[in-house]
């Protein structure tokens, strides 16, 4: 414990705190099981930590990176998005669209469309107090038709040099995808940890009542986490599209799923008032690698499902504070 | 007749109980007395079977009584009634007295057999003096009343002893005498009741013995007859007492307090009709009433927490049309609720989190934690929080303390108006004063506070003045409390 408070003249009576060990147990947790992860799939795989894996497994875990880190805002808050991959298909198909004639600056749109349909899921559950998972529900299948109405089903391909030389390259070895992907885990890392707005959302988890009453803007900082995961999925559907070279109307499918499971893997209760963006990188890491590892190890893909299944609850049952299970607003 | 000896129970570092003995004579009523954290709760729950204790001797009616769990102790004719209201509103008033055994008024195919479970929840109602019918809406019911159908159920099972633990902490006047009289109808019909209470003027209202613990420790036992209330109160806390807890008035001359808050005909909601009052700098306008009388509303609309449907409020000689909660906090006006752990500070976070909840200290968009930590400090030390340091989460500490951090985290503001809910409800006498010191200094450097408060000897001994509301408009008003008794005050509430 640090103890900042050299005020001598208060005698320490209350609050003779101290973390018992299985408190520590359970906040290590996550990284613990990622080391096991890690162990289980060297010993089932040599190539498992080649370094050419391990590239491979942060270019596949760029996209649910970047959705996970706005999604972890939304749960800290004690909200939930699975509007999520519709987003992602949303913005992907706005990229390929525009990449043609805008290159690499298909991003501004892609990212405003993102931000866009964030800010309707922000109004929906800020201002009309729908309740998020319902409100979001909602515009999943809304942004998915969209997207089906605009394709017609049939993917639009990106053909643009400007647009693939600057997100679909390699510099020094490493994707851009990964590049850019890590530039924004560092970016959200900082916000919610230095910025007034993340306390106010993990205030918002921990109290909405306390905070409403506290003068927090709540309505305003909803609809900013919102438009915040809005557009890191905007992002998020620009790198999807950089590395398949294409949108499709089934792109994203399931994504917020596995957002979901890595932010509660990393250790954020999905009643909010808990949790960093550090917890859903290695929350991500570990979803990542346990679908790269069984490939690695050459488990049966019809099994594979099912072990992931297993292997998210058992994690969860172990990881969260069952005091702080409640409701999902 | 319950007699327990040496009773010891730790948690953890903290002895809850040490080495307490207590004697329930029969067919008396009991109150075991203390500050927050004295032990009260602790000793209730291991007579009760809630608790074990680590060591010690209990014996009933001269048997050995080792009960391993509240069950136990009903079975044998120990019922504990516990501090929270665990009445489940979506049952009816016989489902929630029989909840625990509910299986034995299951007919064929498992369906409740309604009319009989209604007849003898009736019964067990009816024996404790209450007039409440089994088919009241639980919905309309107010917490006195709750709390009777929790003695009903408790006295379901036919003990000899009731343990009631705290059970008036959260009840106003009305609500309180209603648990009284069933206390007193229970003993006139020969049951030993063992109580835990904040309130001096219940215990002595019913008591016929007390037992006075303090930290954990046993201070003694005493005849209710033989005993003044300053004297219970100085070993409480250890320390004289007899000038009182409120700290002298400094009033002002009445021409130099400007006028903070001007309310004209205020209504808000469905309990506040037509209210006009003012609260100048510099001083404490109480408002007593009881629940649903008007206070929490007037606050709610001061605050911007609910809409006025009517009505003007000026702030400093200003208009002022507070839209939300954040709106008022800007214009100065801070506001500690009366529902402390849903809606005055977030149990889970550390000190430091909620002190500067209301306005963060930040450059630009970024918190600046440097500037957080020296303000938390200052504000610990100032109001006196006891806490093992800034970064100790609020469940660690007592309520007394947990209060003092919402007081911090209003007065972080500096504001210029300080609306106070029932400040020191369930908080103990030694944090009560350092409340009272803390409003007293504040107003004496400008500060406005509104103090809505069910605790009467509180208004009376810390307002400046008075209005009194009923039914959601001012009936009275005190322009001096100084020869005020309670039951002044009381007759205009009822």
């Amino acid at each position: 414990m640090k103890t900042p408070s050299s005020g001598a003249t208060v005698p320490a009576r209350d609050g003779g705190f101290k973390t018992r060990p299985i408190e520590r147990l359970r906040r290590g947790f996550p990284a613990i099981f990622l080391v096991i992860l890690v162990i289980v799939f060297t010993t089932m795989s040599q190539r498992f930590l080649s370094l050419d894996n391990l590239s491979t497994v942060l270019e596949q875990g760029t996209v649910l990176l970047v959705a996970s880190l706005g999604a972890s805002f939304i749960i800290m808050a004690g909200s939930i998005d699975i509007s999520v991959g519709s987003i992602v298909a949303v913005s992907a198909l706005t990229a390929a669209l525009t990449a043609d004639t805008m290159g690499a600056f298909a991003i501004v749109p892609a990212v405003l469309v993102g931000a866009l349909c964030g800010c309707l899921n922000g109004l929906l559950v800020a201002v009309g107090k729908v309740p998020s998972f319902v409100a979001t529900l909602g515009t999943q299948v809304v942004f998915r038709g969209l997207v089906l109405y605009f394709t017609k089903g049939a993917p639009v391909e990106i053909g643009s040099d400007g647009f693939l030389n600057a997100y679909s390259s390699v510099s020094y070895g490493i994707p851009h995808t990964v590049m850019i992907g890590l530039a924004l885990a560092v970016v959200a890392w900082a916000i919610f940890k230095f910025t007034v707005f993340g306390r106010e959302v993990l205030a918002i988890g921990g109290g909405e009542r306390v905070s409403i009453l506290t003068g927090i803007a709540v309505t305003r900082v909803k609809i900013q986490m919102f438009v915040l995961l809005g557009a890191l999925c905007g992002m998020a559907g620009l790198l999807q599209g950089a590395r398949t070279m294409a949108a499709t109307s089934q792109l994203g499918i399931g994504l917020e799923l596995d957002v979901i499971a890595s932010v509660v893997v990393g250790g954020t209760p999905l009643t909010g008032g808990l949790g960093s963006i550090t917890n859903t990188c290695l929350g991500v890491l570990i979803v990542t690698l346990l679908s790269n590892g069984m490939n690695m190890a050459g488990v049966d893909p019809y099994l594979q499902n099912i072990i992931k299944g297993i292997v998210l609850i058992t994690a969860v049952y172990i990881n969260i504070d069952r005091k702080k299970i409640g409701v999902i607003k | 007749m319950l007699v327990a000896s040496g009773l010891n129970k730790r948690f953890g570092p903290t002895i809850a109980s040490n080495d307490i003995s207590i004697t329930l004579r029969e067919g008396t009523v009991h109150a075991i007395v203390g500050e927050n954290g004295a032990g009260k709760s602790t000793l209730l729950r291991m007579l009760g079977g809630a608790f074990r204790p680590d060591s010690g001797k209990m014996t009933l009616d001269n048997a050995p009584y080792a009960p391993q769990s509240t069950f136990d102790a009903t079975h044998n004719g120990v019922a504990l009634v516990h501090q929270e209201i665990t009445i489940n509103r979506s049952l009816s008033v016989a489902e929630n007295i029989f909840i625990g055994d509910m299986r034995r008024y299951a007919g064929s195919f498992g369906v409740l057999k309604r009319k009989q479970i209604a007849a003898e929840a009736q019964a067990s109602l009816d024996r404790i003096g209450v007039k409440i019918s089994v088919n009241a809406n639980i919905d309309q019911l107010n917490l006195g009343e709750l709390k009777c159908i929790e003695i009903a159920r408790a006295i379901s099972s036919n003990p000899k002893i009731l343990l009631l633990d705290e059970s008036t902490a959260y009840l106003d006047h009305r609500e309180v005498d209603a648990v009284l009289r069933v206390m007193q109808e229970l003993k006139s019909k020969g049951m030993t009741i063992g109580f835990v209470s904040h309130h001096l003027s219940e215990v002595l209202a019913v008591a016929d013995d007390l037992t006075i613990l303090k930290d954990g420790q046993f201070v003694g036992s005493y005849r209710a007859d033989n005993i003044e209330a300053n004297e219970i109160h100085r070993l409480m806390v250890g320390r004289d007492v007899l000038q009182g807890i409120y700290p002298p008035h400094t009033p002002l001359p009445a021409s130099t307090g400007a006028p903070a808050l001007r309310v004209t005909k205020a209504a808000v909601g469905r309990e506040l009709n037509d209210i006009s009052l003012e609260v100048r700098h510099g001083e404490i306008l109480g408002i007593a009433g009881l629940k649903g009388a008007g206070a929490e509303a007037l606050f709610a609309g001061i605050v911007g927490d609910e809409p006025m449907r009517d009505g003007d409020l000026q702030l400093d000689g200003k208009d002022y049309h507070p839209t939300n909660p954040r709106a008022a906090w800007q214009h100065g006006i801070a506001h500690l609720p009366g529902d402390r752990g849903n809606e005055g500070l977030i149990v889970s976070f550390s000190v430091l989190d909620n002190l500067v909840m209301a306005r963060p200290p930040a450059v630009g968009p970024f918190f600046s934690m440097a500037r957080a930590r020296a303000m938390s400090k200052d504000l610990i030390k100032q109001i006196g929080i006891r806490a093992s340091s800034a970064e100790a989460p609020c469940q660690s500490l007592s309520g007394g303390n947990m209060q003092k951090v919402v007081l911090g985290k209003c007065l972080a503001v500096a504001p210029g108006l300080l609306l106070l809910n029932n400040p020191t409800r369930g908080v103990d006498v030694g944090a009560r004063e350092e409340i009272y010191r803390i409003m007293r200094q504040k107003t004496s450097e400008g500060l406005a506070i509104l103090l809505s408060s069910e605790d009467m000897p509180e208004l009376i001994g810390m307002a400046d003045r008075l209005v009194v509301l009923r039914r959601g408009e001012i009936v009275h008003e005190f322009d001096t409390l100084g020869n005020v008794q309670e039951h002044d005050i009381v007759q205009y509430m009822i």
